[in-house]
């Protein structure tokens, strides 16, 4: 058979808004090329045309029904950095509190996806079952299930409510006895463990050549995670570990997937017993003397690059927003080389891109 | 007379035709699995199901009606360059052949001797066997005239997988036909008097239970079918009352070989007898029975959606060609070699 | 004397090793440095700063434009996995014909983060596989976006009009 140029294209269930032009050989994918930008929407250059605190929001949009929390860390940081501003205590513990609940859920997300890539739809409602556990009590904590806008500049918005401690321990609690039924039911679930190991399997020097971040670095074995490496907010503060994975095939992925869950528990028990009393903002102007600041935080699909150059005005000069989705990206045509037509779902639902984060 | 037939033997013929085994029950049929997979995979999955359409209240009964006259009143579309004759037509053979296979399996014993089935042949289960082998065709033919990349692909990984499952399922067949000596469907009924041939034939029944369930395209084995890279497979084109019938005719197939499954290795309506249905009519509580067995079987090909992933075409494959051949063969194997035992026990013979 | 922290290290040995390219080194603050160069020999230093100094782990490229002084910067952003330090190494080029070398062999990460510059700059990477439009749709054919000076162009303002009118049935 000669070879068939395939499309699949922005509408289609698997690919969420991305398009793949595959080279199909009978039923060997011989090259795939990604086609993104169905998502753009400019966001580096409206950030330039408001305020920094109208750009709140706007920020927020780069990812929002997955990881709004995790995302907008990056640009307060780099504000705060630039102005210099100190954020106090009780701030840092419950913005890591909304960070940690978020990396749960979006997890959770992408177990889902997983499952629906391999047609196990039993595994989809139960993980976002147990999302909505999550976002119930991030509604309960900001207002809003998914697009929180709950950091602000010198701090966050709203204080914790009451009952909210003891509500989120027992939801914790029943999530970890829950993440040993999703190893029963899911990642020990035999025809899964065929379907998923050994199929695109990234080396730990092709992924920290090709610059990939996040659960798909540490499936192949590499320890490298900004909470640990520069600690930001109070995450030096915590006893966590740094899961790894051995193969770095697709099982390894969804696998660090869960454990980080594991850990992310941990470290909201630790924050919610030691959340210290104060005030919650710091409320200043933003205006920004002219200055430039990186800063690097760990969102749940890898780190998020925040590069700001201010010149005194009440705008951003330039921002510069590098997800991790964009730079996972070139994972996908590396590791869809002369693979069956069978495993492109899998290795590209376990890479986890999120459109949204690509195109900014 | 009418077709050389006496009148109680025509109005028997009419019942047999268009109620039991004919049009009305793969029909039921149809209807009561659809709602009961969707209420038991939901249950599964944590969630509840069809919920308000229905005269009892929060069940949905009727839900698969509902959609079944939803989806008729909906516009026929047929692609441009699709090869409208065959794109047309393969709905109504598919739905045809699915059911065509009911017509020669015997549901239960006369009091006079005879078999309640539509047509009697001692050849049925070759009959059948022929049957199940011509329905890859359908679907190449119809993902072929779709003229469509997703559609073509996906019918020939559909005609792959049910040519690499037939193999497993002739092989089973020819090990119950060894020990009953016959092909005759109802004579291998009453073979089964005395034990029913799973306990003779572990082997060749879960052999027979799993390519089935290839034959059928269910998870784990629903490639052809509901593939997430290939949109939807062989039927992707199809919208409207064409739609509902490929739908409906693999609910027919299920009958069919879950009829088959029960009648081969599980003893067909042997059963004690129920007082209540005897005295109706004696041989409802033969078909009781052999309902049962058939929702038993239904029932466990059905969970094999809510636990299991899809596998990948070449492992399923490697599955069918390497693992259930062995698997069907060593049956025939010791069938063969331990036929002193069961040769006593096989009534009728 | 205390010893010398890592990020001064660097900075040390990229001085040492190109004394007259390096145009300004200095560690910004912890876990970070920042290398400006001349732009020809960008790919020099960061082949050095690949294989010599173990910054192999590329984590952005990013363009800026200072329309009042008339020149892009280029900054290349670089991790090391062992040392925790993040490397900006940035070089400024004119305005008018901005042309760099494509730094996609020294790290291969930097591919799409390459062509998207090139496409919202107009900074031309020289070497670069495939400078194709990345995110922006295929017929675009107005200026680049990110630039200061960036008016939507009548052209496409209009064309975009038009094929709404046509697609809303006239």
């Amino acid at each position: 058979m000669s070879v068939m140029k395939l499309s699949i294209g922005p509408q289609h269930p698997i690919s969420a808004h991305f398009r793949f032009l595959l080279d199909v050989d009978g039923d060997v994918v011989l090259k795939l090329e990604p086609d993104i930008g169905y998502t753009h929407r400019g966001i580096e250059k409206l950030a330039e045309k408001r305020t920094y605190l109208q750009n709140l929001p706007v920020i927020e949009r780069v990812n929002s029904y997955c990881d709004s929390a995790g995302t907008m860390l990056g640009y307060l940081e780099a504000i705060e950095e630039v102005m210099g501003l100190k954020v106090p205590e009780r701030a840092k513990y419950l913005r890591v509190i909304a960070a940690e609940l978020n990396r749960i859920a979006s997890h959770l997300y992408a177990a889902s996806l997983f499952s629906v890539a391999t047609g196990l739809e039993t595994m989809l409602m139960w993980t976002i079952n147990d999302r909505e556990l999550i976002l119930d009590l991030l509604e309960r904590l900001t207002g809003q299930r998914i697009t929180y806008t709950y950091q602000t500049i010198g701090g966050v918005r709203f204080d914790m409510p009451d009952g909210f401690k003891e509500e989120a321990l027992k939801r914790l609690d029943y999530l970890e006895k829950r993440t040993e039924d999703y190893y029963k039911m899911l990642l020990w679930n035999h025809t899964f463990q065929i379907r998923a190991r050994k199929v695109g399997i990234l080396k730990p020097s092709d992924a920290i050549k090709l610059g990939i971040v996040g659960p798909n670095l540490r499936a192949s074995g590499v320890r490298a995670d900004v909470r640990k490496d520069e600690p930001y907010e109070v995450y030096d503060k915590f006893d966590f570990s740094i899961p790894t994975g051995k193969n770095g095939d697709s099982y390894d992925r969804l696998e660090v997937r869960f454990k980080e869950v594991e850990q992310s528990i941990q470290i909201l028990r630790q924050a919610i017993k030691d959340i210290p009393k104060g005030p919650i903002k710091k409320w200043t102007q933003p205006i920004v003397p002219q200055g430039e600041a990186y800063t690097r935080v760990e969102a749940a699909r890898g780190e998020f690059g925040y590069y700001l150059v201010s010149d005194g005005t009440m705008k951003p000069y330039r921002l510069k927003i590098t997800p991790p989705s964009f730079r996972n990206l070139i994972a996908l045509p590396h590791l869809c080389r002369n693979v069956p037509l069978g495993d492109i779902p899998i290795i590209y639902i376990s890479l986890d891109l999120i459109p949204m984060d690509v195109d900014r | 007379m009418i077709l050389g037939l006496s009148f109680p033997q025509l109005i028997e013929l009419i019942l047999k035709v268009l109620i039991f085994p004919g049009l009305a029950f793969p029909l039921l049929f149809a209807m009561i699995v659809i709602w009961f997979e969707r209420k038991f995979l939901a249950r599964i999955m944590l969630r509840i199901g069809p919920l308000h359409v229905g005269p009892i209240n929060r069940t949905g009964l009727f839900q698969p009606i509902a959609d079944f006259l939803k989806l008729i009143q909906k516009e026929i579309i047929v692609p441009d360059n699709a090869n409208k004759f065959l794109y047309n037509i393969a709905p109504i053979i598919a739905a045809l052949v699915a059911s065509l296979s009911v017509a020669f399996i015997p549901y239960a014993l006369k009091p006079d001797g005879s078999y309640w089935v539509i047509y009697y042949t001692p050849l049925s289960l070759l009959v059948i066997l022929a049957i199940f082998t011509a329905r890859p065709f359908i679907m190449v033919a119809a993902g072929w005239a779709s003229n469509s990349k997703y559609c073509t692909i996906g019918a020939i990984r559909a005609a792959l997988q049910l040519l690499a499952y037939e193999v497993p399922i002739a092989l089973s067949l020819a090990s119950i036909v060894i020990m009953s000596g016959t092909f005759d469907l109802a004579k291998i009924v009453e073979a089964q008097s005395s034990i029913w041939f799973i306990i003779f034939q572990p082997i060749g029944f879960i052999v027979i239970l799993i390519a089935m369930m290839a034959e059928l395209s269910r998870r784990p084995f629903d490639i052809p079918f509901a593939e997430q890279e290939v949109v939807f497979g062989w039927p992707t084109e199809y919208t409207g009352a064409q739609f509902a019938l490929i739908m409906v005719s693999e609910y027919f197939d299920l009958c069919a070989v879950t009829s088959l499954i029960t009648v081969l290795f599980l003893g067909g309506w042997s059963g004690p007898a129920i007082p209540l249905l005897n005295d109706i009519s004696p041989i409802l509580s033969g078909i009781f029975w052999f309902l049962l067995k058939m929702a038993i079987l239904t029932v466990i090909i059905i969970m094999g959606r809510g636990i299991y992933p899809r596998l990948r075409i070449d492992q399923l494959l490697d599955a069918g060609w390497s693992v259930l051949i062995p698997l069907a063969i060593t049956q025939i194997i010791i069938t063969l070699l331990t036929a002193q035992w069961w040769l006593p026990l096989v009534g009728g013979v | 004397m205390t010893d010398k922290s890592t990020e001064e290290l660097v900075v040390d040995s990229v001085k040492a090793k190109f004394p007259e390219d390096v145009i300004d080194a200095k560690v910004q603050r912890k876990n970070r440095v920042s290398i400006s160069v001349r732009g020809n020999k960008i790919y020099d230093i960061g082949l050095f700063l690949r294989d010599e100094l173990g910054f192999d782990h590329i984590a952005s490229v990013s363009g800026i434009d200072y329309i009042d002084a008339k020149e892009f910067e280029v900054i290349y952003y670089v991790w090391s996995m062992d040392k925790k330090v993040l490397v900006g190494l940035r070089t400024k080029i004119p305005r008018d014909n901005p042309t760099l070398k494509s730094l996609v062999d020294v790290w291969e990460g930097g591919l799409y983060h390459e062509r998207e510059i090139w496409e919202m700059f107009g900074i031309k990477f020289e070497g670069h596989p495939n400078l194709s439009l990345l995110l922006l749709p295929e017929d675009w054919d107005g200026p680049p976006p990110l630039r200061k000076d960036f008016v939507l162009p009548e052209t496409h303002q209009e064309r975009l009009e038009e094929k709404i009118k046509k697609l809303s049935g006239g």
